[in-house]
């Protein structure tokens, strides 16, 4: 008996100092990873990490040959060849933007802001503690490798911007409408969300101005600076006055509420933020409102997928920090 | 036969017991990413990791990672890892280099740090060009000086009970 003991507590303790690689149980495996997952497919899970949706068409790149021997063969008339060729060139597949190109356009972008919203708010101390939580977010985000710098407009209109590569604005009327510092967390995840998720980009990609351009390298945008004008004024037109797909902004609030969530606010406070935007005056008839789906539709839609967020009630608002933060504006 | 069965009931139950997980390779997102001595923010710090350092996760639990980088093991929170390797990062950084460099990381408050890149020449041009105020622009390049120092934030975190620090 006792040398049963034994070499049950040997293969014991065998088994416990082997390295676990050693051993794959599969499935037993991901049950145990699983039950730490977040349960809803929408939701970014907890290791997500960004992968910009692909360009359309990947394939495409075949088919002008086609339509060529198409042509030659006699299968198509000039017309249309013309007519596929045209279409197979708004196709055709363009290679992601990469960061640096990224940071060109953004960079670009937020002088836009800049120029069309009051400039800069000028309050080191407050510029300060919006750096604070906006880089705590930003830190846990899907895409957190990346610098983002943060501003305050100095609008009274209640506002907030993302453009590529980083850069992420919010207007002193928006602070002075956020009640603590969980609501203005999911306010700036929200925008970095639209950042990680190459939101701006993805629209960009599927832009005509980009039609028939493989790579969009700064070296294509020095040979056609033409090409530059139009990609600006086509991000333009869709941040600050058509506003992005509204699936996009939905996603946007459901990443934006996880990045908060996973920082340690409470997940609850962009949904409530939204539904006190959409009951404010101050917010009808602004640019916030015209580019973004209606608060109803917001909070619908992150009330759809709070299940989640269990025990929510128990993480903070820091409502003091936030006063104390804002305090000299009131 | 019977020492069989119990031998593998005792390793099955010894498995099931474990939150031990099959070593996978992960990656530090960011770099000063610290390497603590328990799984909790306020224990000992080992080391700092650069971004892109390859990791192995010998263990999950909760907020924290257990992992073993560069022949030392240590905890670090869950969010700071990547199960791609970043980007712009070389991937294979000298591991123990980026232990030993914790001296090195100096605490400074938030302030206008070195900037990263700045703004892009294109973009500057392009928005001289379009006529957008000097002011915007210069705004855009404090902007991208801004720099919250790590310290500053690990403070902030700590106070405000967030991140590695919430309960």
């Amino acid at each position: 008996m006792k040398t049963k003991f034994i070499i049950l507590c040997f293969l014991g303790a065998l088994f416990w100092a082997i390295p676990s690689h050693s051993f794959n149980f599969g499935n037993i495996l991901k049950e145990v990873q699983k039950s730490t997952r977040p349960p809803e497919k929408t939701q970014p899970s907890k290791e997500e990490e960004t992968k910009p949706k692909q360009s359309p068409a990947q394939s495409s790149g075949q088919s002008g040959g086609l339509i060529g021997l198409g042509n030659s063969l006699g299968i198509f008339d000039k017309k249309t060849s013309k007519i596929l060729q045209q279409s197979v060139n708004t196709l055709k597949a363009l290679q992601p933007i990469a960061y640096e190109e990224e940071k060109a356009i953004g960079g670009r972008l937020a002088v836009e802001v800049f120029n069309r919203y009051g400039g800069a708010y000028d309050d080191p101390e407050l510029l300060r503690y919006v750096n604070l939580v906006g880089q705590t977010v930003a830190d846990v985000s899907s895409r957190s490798d990346i610098d983002y710098h943060f501003a305050i407009l100095n609008t009274e209109f209640p506002n907030a911007f993302a453009t590529p590569g980083g850069y992420v604005f919010v207007s002193i009327g928006l602070l002075r409408m956020i009640e603590n510092e969980a609501e203005l967390a999911g306010i700036l995840a929200h925008e970095v969300a639209h950042i990680a998720r190459k939101h701006a980009l993805q629209t960009l990609e599927r832009s005509r101005s980009l039609q028939g351009v493989s790579s969009l390298t700064l070296t294509v945008i020095d040979k056609d600076p033409g090409l530059f004008d139009k990609l600006i004024d086509e991000v333009s037109n869709v941040l600050f006055t058509k506003g992005l797909d509204k699936k996009l902004e939905f996603e946007a609030d459901k990443y934006g509420r996880e990045f908060a969530y996973r920082t340690g606010y409470y997940p609850g406070a962009l949904k409530r933020f939204i539904q006190k935007l959409g009951a404010s005056k101050k917010n009808q008839g602004s640019i916030f409102s015209s580019t973004h789906p209606t608060s109803r539709e917001r909070y619908s839609l992150l009330q759809k997928y709070s299940s989640r967020y269990k025990k929510a009630s128990l993480y903070p608002t820091l409502g003091k920090r936030f006063k104390v933060a804002l305090k000299r504006q009131n | 036969m019977r020492l069989l069965i119990y031998s593998f009931i005792f390793l099955f139950a010894g498995f099931s017991f474990t939150s031990q997980v099959a070593a996978e390779t992960w990656y530090v997102k960011k770099s000063a990413t610290k390497l603590q001595a328990k799984a909790k923010a306020r224990s000992k710090v080992l080391g700092k990791l650069n971004k892109g350092t390859p990791v192995d996760v010998l263990r999950k639990s909760g907020k924290f990672y257990k992992v073993s980088a560069g022949g030392e093991t240590g905890w670090i929170f869950r969010f700071k890892l990547t199960k791609n390797l970043p980007s712009g990062s070389g991937g294979d950084d000298d591991v123990l280099g980026a232990l030993g460099g914790q001296q090195q990381i100096a605490a400074r408050e938030s302030a206008y740090g070195s900037s990263i890149r700045g703004l892009s020449p294109v973009s500057e041009e392009h928005a001289i060009k379009k006529g957008a105020s000097p002011a915007s622009i210069e705004s855009v390049k404090e902007m991208e000086r801004y720099k919250v120092d790590d310290e500053a934030l690990d403070k902030f975190l700590e106070e405000g009970r967030l991140g590695a620090y919430a309960d």
